[in-house]
Order: C-alpha cells, then structure tokens, then sequence
C-alpha cells in the first residue's frame, strides 16, 4: 500500500543531472513550470513533453519510476478533467442538456489541464529523484540566505524541512509495521463503510503518532548533545559549487522557455 | 498439524532496479509444541520469513501452510491468524488503548468472542505474563514501565489463544531480569499450553537453552536446521555467517585447543557444568 508512493524519494545515480548544483535544478525546476503554464498548444506541449523525456533519459531514471508518481493522483486528473469540460462553454457545442453543455473547447481545456498536471508532476519529481534531500535543503538554503538579513529563519525552514523529508520513509515504514502487528491481532482496514474504515485506523495512528513524536524528541536531544544551536556561525564540510556544466544546464533551461515563448507568440498566435 | 513452508521465495519490490530477493527458496516445517528458533545475521531474511507463517506477507512464489490452510488464499488467512500469533520487534508500540484491559481485548474482540470469554481470557493472558489484573487492567498502558509494556503487549497475543506463537526477538532491549521472565514465560507457554514457538534471537545462551531445533538463515538462504547440539558443533561456519555460538561452546572449544576433550555435542553451561564435574572427578 505505501510502496507506490514515490514522492520525496531519491533514485541514486551519476548521471549529468545527479551531478548538476541543486541550485541550478531549482532554478531549472522554475524554468519548467513557466514554460509549462506559457504553452497553450497542442504542438508545443509536444515540444514540452520531449523535452522531459530527453531530461528522463540523460538522468538514466526509468520512465516507469516517475510515471508512478502520477498513479496516486489519477482521480484528481479525473476530476479536474470533468470539472473542466463542463465549465467551459465557450467555442462550438457539441452536446447540450438542460444546464449541461459540452463543447470543443471545454474538452480541449480539459485536455490541456490534465496533460499540464502531469507534466508538472513529472518534471518536479525528476527534482527528487535526482537530488538527494541533503543538497537539495542545502541549495535551498543558499538561495534563501539573502533573505536571513532582514530576519527570515533560511536556515531554520531548510532544516525543517530536510528533517521532514528525511522521515517521510521512516514513518511509511513504522506505519507499515504498526499496521501488519495490528493485522496480526485481527485488525481489519479493507472492509466496511468509510466511517468504519476511519474508525479501524485508530490502532495504527495512536501508534503512530506517539512514535513520531518520540522520535522528534530523540532527535532534538540528539541534534542538542552534537552541539545543535541554529544556523548562525555554522559552516559546512561540503560548500556548494557552480561548475561550467550548472552554466550550461541554466542557458539550455532559459532558451528553451525563450524559445517556447516565442513560437507561442508568433507562429501559433 | 503443522505449518509446512514449501520452497518459499519473496523478492521485494519485484520488477524494478532495486528488486532484492529476501527470501530463497526455504523449506521447512515447524511441528505442533514445538520450540524453534531462528539465527541469522541481519538482513539474512529471518524477519522476511517469519512474516509468512501467518500471511501477513504473500511469497512471491512457494507455499506456505498452515495445519492444512494455504497462506495465499484470503479466505484462509483470517484462520491463519487466529492459530498463528504474531509478536513484532518491540511490540510496546502497537498498543493503543485506553486501557491495559482494553488493550488485550483488541485481539479476542475481533475474533468475534463473547464479552464474558473475553474478560477471561484477559484475565488469564494478564496472569500468565505476571500483570496484577487488580493493579494493571484499568491503567493507561502508556503509563506502564518498559517491561510491564512488553509483557502487557504479549498478553494482548497470547490472550487469542494462538496454537503457535511467532516472536521476532521478544528480548530485544530488556534488561536481563526482563529477558528471563520473557523466555520463562515462552518456556511455560510451550510445555504448559502446547503452544508451537518460533523465536527469532541472536542471544545465542537462551537459544541453547530453549530451543529444541535451530534453523539458521544466510543471505536469504536455510543452510542449516537441526537440534541446538549440531548447530553449535559448527561454530567456524557460524562465525563466518557473522554468527556467535553459547559462551559454554566457546568455553569447551578453548580448552579442547589445550588438550581437554569435554566431548561434543554440548550446548548449555548445565551440560558445561556436569561434564566438567565428571571430567574432574576421574583426576
């Protein structure tokens, strides 16, 4: 049940992209996303969608390994794609009843909606997949650590959050086995209505929870007795480095959303 | 009946980079009343196996029965439950309760007991593992000590009666007065009851005192099943599986290096004891 969830999770590798700063992938990430919310065309969501797969292939990350991020959320694309075909009215109708209407520019929007969403959801993950959570804090950190001037806690909310990453497995795992002791004492979590479904999850949340905190507390006094104070003063064994390749991965990024915007403005206008 | 695995294999996340196979192709079978235990270093693939006596994992191919019921079919896994009991690795954490009474009960209750059978059997279950019911059974099990959370989360299986017991190192993390009282009690629970234990540990001492056979696992693999005595008559190759053998080996293993034979076939510091005693007496 929790081994399809891929989200946060590192595929470990030595391809070009493992090895490129986490701050270029960040800023590369951001690229993507506007490039993916500028392209309005059939052609250049083509365009957008090679591109990925070409970045898929150089990272040597199976195209099956992301596709399974996507898996969890397919009722929501469902959904969004139903919301969108009937809310939008606009263009040639194809079908009409009552309030209902259906045209061809509702089922194009939702079309695009569903694609935009994957997309988005494909692009990030390859984020994860191929930063470990350490750089990827630690890039995030870096590029937040201007703002730590006017008294913003950069460092304290890349910890946060690195820790939170970190124990995403952990608790999956915990919970997987809180669930199969409870199993073992007859608990069932497969039948029944919803409100007996929730109710069945008792024995595993309690546990759960009382865990989690157990191990937040441990680890704090941990992070304490290693001299833990916060960012100030603190410096690192690894400084992060741009080298010519972060160049050249950034320019390829910024051309490609030039280029897209572009063909958007004039060939497809 | 007894539960009979028959050329078992489990390969974790099957068909992707990372697939591993855990379990190879292990055949064994572990008879009523019974005291087995199970040794292999860690990641040997122990935990893996264990976890099919009772369903709760599926083998990826291979079979598993239990007194006559097939592990892979679901009808028949709510039955494998109920006769096979299943204690993880610090069992404290899965209580959830309100109560220590309540706690027990979560067990019998979902087998669809009646109130009186269970208040019973919980009673009975808190005896057996040496919880004052007066005292523990309207107390929040959070507040109880390591120990008496152990013991309380070892009620709350041995309270469904299982006609065998699977343990994943119960001792792990008492202290040695706690450890005893563990083993004592699966000692009791096997000659008492009739239960069938199988005990997965690395305290190689209490194993050659308990155990009437030992399998021991490596890289996923059953190289060895036999009675305590033979095992430890291979210390070298258990040491090189990154296994111990019982101190009372090591002992008459040092001292048939310098030339005093006890005789094979010894395990326990009692067999120690007595054969130094007749060895001394010849002198």
């Amino acid at each position: 049940m929790f081994k399809d969830i891929t989200l946060g999770q590192y595929f470990p590798g030595n391809s070009v992209i493992h090895r490129l700063d986490p701050r270029t992938k960040l800023a590369a990430m951001i690229i993507y996303i506007a490039m993916v919310f500028s392209v309005k065309t059939m052609a250049l969501y083509a365009a957008v969608a090679v591109f990925l797969v070409a970045l898929l292939l150089i990272s040597r990350i199976p195209v099956s390994y992301v596709f399974k991020a996507v898996k969890p959320m397919r009722w929501l694309l469902v959904f969004m794609f139903i919301i969108n075909m009937f809310l939008i009215k606009s263009g040639r109708v194809i079908f009409s009843w009552k309030f209902i209407t259906l045209t061809v520019d509702g089922i194009e929007q939702a079309f695009f909606i569903v694609i935009r969403l994957v997309l988005l959801v494909c692009g990030t993950s390859l984020l994860t997949l191929t930063t470990t959570p350490i750089s990827l804090t630690d890039g995030l950190e870096r590029i937040m650590s201007p703002l730590a001037k006017i008294k913003f806690p950069a460092h304290e909310l890349a910890m946060m959050m690195m820790i939170a990453l970190r124990f995403i497995p952990t608790l999956l795992e915990e919970a997987e086995r809180i669930m199969k002791a409870q199993a073992a004492r007859g608990a069932d979590f497969e039948s029944g209505n919803i409100f007996k479904r929730a109710k069945n999850m008792i024995p595993i949340l309690i546990p759960l929870f009382i865990s989690a905190f157990r191990r937040a507390d441990e680890l704090a006094m941990a992070m304490e007795s290693r001299c833990y104070t916060g960012g100030e003063g603190r410096t690192r064994m690894k400084v992060l480095k741009l080298a010519p390749r972060d160049l050249i991965a950034f320019l390829i990024a910024a051309a490609m959303l030039a280029g897209i915007i572009l063909a958007e403005r004039l060939v497809f206008a | 009946m007894p539960i009979v695995v028959e050329k078992l294999n489990h390969v974790y996340m099957t068909g992707s980079a990372l697939a591993f196979n855990a379990v190879e192709d292990v055949s064994l079978t572990v008879n009523e009343g019974e005291f087995l235990c199970v040794i292999g270093h860690t990641g040997s693939g122990k935990s893996t196996l264990v976890q099919h006596f009772n369903g709760l994992m599926q083998p990826s191919s291979g079979r598993v029965v239990v007194d006559g019921a097939d592990m892979c079919d679901k009808k028949m896994r709510r039955l494998g439950r109920q006769l096979v009991g299943m204690v993880f690795q610090y069992p404290e954490y899965q209580l959830f309760e309100e109560t220590v009474f309540k706690d027990i009960a979560f067990g019998p209750k979902n087998m669809g007991l009646s109130a009186d059978e269970i208040s019973l059997r919980v009673a009975d279950a808190m005896r057996f593992v040496g919880l004052d019911f007066d005292k523990f059974a309207e107390k929040s099990p959070f507040d109880l000590s390591g120990g008496e959370k152990r013991r309380a989360a070892l009620a709350g299986i041995i309270a469904m009666h299982p006609k065998y017991l699977v343990l994943d190192e119960p001792m792990a993390g008492l202290d040695p007065s706690g450890r005893r009282s563990v083993l004592d009690m699966l000692v009791r629970l096997q000659k008492e009851n009739g239960t069938g234990i199988v005990m997965v540990s690395h305290s190689m001492d209490d194993i050659a005192r308990v155990a009437d056979r030992v399998a021991v696992m490596n890289k996923g693999r059953l190289v060895m099943c036999d009675t305590p005595e033979n095992i430890f008559n291979h210390s070298d190759e258990l040491v090189k599986m990154g296994l111990d053998v019982p101190q009372a080996v090591k002992l008459a293993d040092a001292l048939l290096k310098r030339g005093v034979d006890l005789g094979g076939g010894l395990c326990t510091e009692d067999e120690l004891f007595t054969r130094i005693m007749e060895i001394t007496r010849h002198v």
